[in-house]
């Protein structure tokens, strides 16, 4: 059942064209872990991997391609976790910066702390050598139109969030048995200045555990934390339910109790994983024993060869 | 704003009664059944809790130079949180008052007396959270601001986000009239400051030898059976700019859940948000433990898998509560039906009747 490496590009609702470029984006993720997760690599490498190919593609809100605050401004927030010894590393509201994952990355393998925010990360950035990008690269037209129209008085930035493929992250256990989460996001739709969602928090945007398991999450970022989603799912699994239940009970449970929708990648120590999500649409795809498992829609699950495509 | 406030309350307190009854039907605990049977509680016309505040002034090796003003702070934060409840005020209100209470206190790393980052300046972390809806409020990396635990209800009630940090932070600060502080660092910081080299000295230093500071907290139980949870701190001294630790995060630095409890942690903050010690701790008490026995496993826990140490404190909503620590001391106080108790080392527990 080892390795398995689990991908999602967000929960919510996309128009067609554009769900079918998340799912390829996707796909091509989780085949770039898997190859990783294949050659003996570790967990880590390849879930930071994984989530780094989906910030460089401008379809996701991660990296390049992130969401416009409401100066139409991009911050962004990541968190990486590593379940041999819970370590994590996370940076928050942190700009100019392509891959905010291996930033993440960074804080955990060379500080002594787990998350620097705003501009004591891009101090940081700047200490470890990471170049700083212009603004401009991160922002593409698509985040510029929503932006503007979220700008109107009568906007819905939570609902338009969901009309956009949200915040990626990746699951992984490696051939060693090693557990590893990572997360990224632009976070939600003119959003306030400084604005952190679960994802740089733990527990709540990534939770990554040798002895039970790994999630990481995307939906909405104040409802995630509210609930401790990621945190919330691996009780259920230590209480004995499988990926899948534990991922279900936590969901609805956060749809009664904070009229919150998600969804969550979900990993258990044997490679057991699940992929749910309360949300319309969610963009998923799994490798393991050479196949490739993936989907979008409630009840949709496609398989092919890891190889096909390539 | 106040006029609001109350308003709201005043709706809140209504639904709250439904919800007290309806449990008497399906509540596991038979705890508010016996609230509603005992004739005092009839008298008045309406079940009421027996309201609890718990207050800690951080959890690490504090100096005997600092332990009889850390204890005189920490019951001055319980009273004021009690008062509060007294004169049948929400946990939210309790919890906020106390913390403000220990922020003004120089003695306690928060607000003025907090530590300094490594460029020598205050960076200021907090939370606030509600047992009752989930509503959270917090702010990280937050500077010159007196009170952050105000700052960050503010965040929970005038915003649609959970967590505002650095300029951010002090951006809404401004936009909603909170003053500007500059005097929150004591002479006494700056001096420790200056002689401290660097933050791993800094962190032996804080947990295991003598000096330094840590956060400050509160949780609450008020007669309607809410509960809430408050959380501040200035961090550890010589930390890195832009350092979030656990007290803003949720489910570390604090939690708050009318179906289990709440908590609000202290301690080595890298540690605590490794285990998501406050969420920890209610998941225990979900499965039955008591408040102590559940803080106990938690931190038995984090020593172990993290090496790290630290201390909580608990009250669950039928009022059972606990103040836990695995450092050499934390200072602390609790009231409970006029009676307080606190303790500063390991085991100590002082009583005091208030009427």
């Amino acid at each position: 059942m080892l390795p398995v490496v689990v991908v999602h590009g967000g929960a919510g609702h996309v128009p067609k064209e554009i769900a079918e470029l998340s799912t390829i984006g996707v796909k091509e993720a989780t085949r770039t872990g898997y190859a990783i997760l294949q050659k003996g690599g570790s967990a880590m490498d390849a879930v930071v991997e994984a989530v780094a190919l989906m910030e460089n593609n401008p379809r996701f809100n991660a990296g390049r391609g992130s969401v416009l605050n409401v100066k139409g401004e991009v911050e962004m927030d990541a968190m990486v976790m590593d379940g041999r010894t819970l370590d994590s590393g996370a940076v928050s509201a942190v700009r100019r910066i392509a891959n905010p994952v291996q930033l993440a990355r960074l804080v955990m393998e060379k500080t002594k702390h787990l998350c620097l925010t705003a501009e004591g990360a891009s101090k940081f950035a700047r200490s470890m050598g990471v170049p700083e990008v212009p603004e401009e690269s991160l922002i593409t037209d698509y985040a510029k139109m929503r932006w503007k129209k979220n700008l109107e008085p009568d906007a819905n930035p939570v609902e338009c969030q969901m009309g956009k493929m949200g915040t990626v992250g990746a699951v992984a256990v490696d051939k060693d048995g090693n557990i590893a989460c990572a997360t990224s996001t632009g976070g939600m739709i003119n959003k306030m200045e400084g604005r952190v969602g679960d994802t740089p928090c733990v527990g709540c945007g990534g939770y990554a555990d040798n002895n039970i398991g790994a999630v990481s999450p995307t939906g909405h970022g104040e409802a995630i934390m509210k609930v401790t989603l990621s945190r919330l799912i691996l009780f259920h699994m230590e209480q004995g339910k499988t990926p899948e239940e534990a991922s279900d009970l936590a969901l609805t449970y956060m749809k009664e109790r904070v009229d919150g929708l998600g969804g969550a990648v979900v990993v258990d120590p044997k490679g057991t994983w699940a992929a749910q999500f309360s949300s319309l649409q969610m963009s998923w795809a799994a490798a393991q024993q050479g196949e490739l498992h993936f989907g979008l829609y409630h009840g949709e699950h496609f398989v092919e060869p890891v190889q096909e495509n390539i | 704003m106040q006029h609001n406030n109350t308003i709201k309350d005043r709706h809140g307190s209504r639904l709250k009664i439904c919800l007290v009854i309806l449990r008497t039907f399906t509540a596991k605990d038979l705890q508010p059944v016996k609230i509603l049977l005992n004739p005092e509680n009839r008298a008045s016309g309406r079940p009421r809790m027996k309201t609890v505040i718990v207050v800690h002034g951080g959890a690490w090796a504090i100096p005997d130079l600092l332990a009889e003003a850390s204890m005189a702070g920490v019951k001055n934060a319980a009273w004021a949180g009690d008062a509060v409840l007294k004169n049948g005020g929400s946990a939210i209100d309790a919890v906020e008052k106390a913390v403000r209470s220990l922020e003004d206190d120089p003695t306690f790393d928060a607000g003025h007396g907090a530590v300094l980052n490594v460029d020598g300046e205050v960076e200021l972390d907090s939370i606030i959270m509600d047992g009752e809806t989930l509503a959270t409020g917090a702010v990280a990396s937050v500077r010159n601001i007196a009170n952050p635990v105000s700052l960050a209800r503010a965040v929970m009630e005038k915003t649609d986000h959970v967590i505002l940090t650095d300029r951010g932070a002090s951006m809404f600060a401004e936009r909603i009239g909170i003053p500007v502080a500059d005097d929150l660092v004591t002479d006494l910081e700056r001096k420790d400051w200056e002689q401290s080299s660097s933050y791993p000295v800094g962190v032996g230093k804080l947990f295991n030898t003598q000096w330094g500071h840590d956060t400050v907290g509160a949780v609450a139980l008020d007669s309607l059976g809410n509960v809430a949870c408050a959380t501040s701190t200035g961090g550890i001294r010589n930390k890195m700019v832009g350092r979030v630790g656990d007290s803003p995060i949720i489910g570390s630095g604090g939690y708050a859940d009318n179906r289990s409890g709440a908590v609000s942690c202290t301690g080595h903050g890298e540690s605590i948000l490794k285990v998501t010690l406050a969420r920890l701790i209610l998941f225990h008490m979900e499965q039955g433990k008591s408040a102590t026995a559940a803080a106990e496993a938690s931190l038995q826990y984090m020593g172990e898998r993290v090496k790290g140490c630290g201390g909580a404190i608990v009250v669950s909503s039928t009022g059972d509560w606990a103040a836990s620590f695995t450092t050499p001391r934390m200072a602390w106080a609790s009231i409970k039906e006029d009676v307080l108790h606190c303790g500063l080392n390991p085991k100590e527990d002082f009583t005091q009747m208030l009427k």
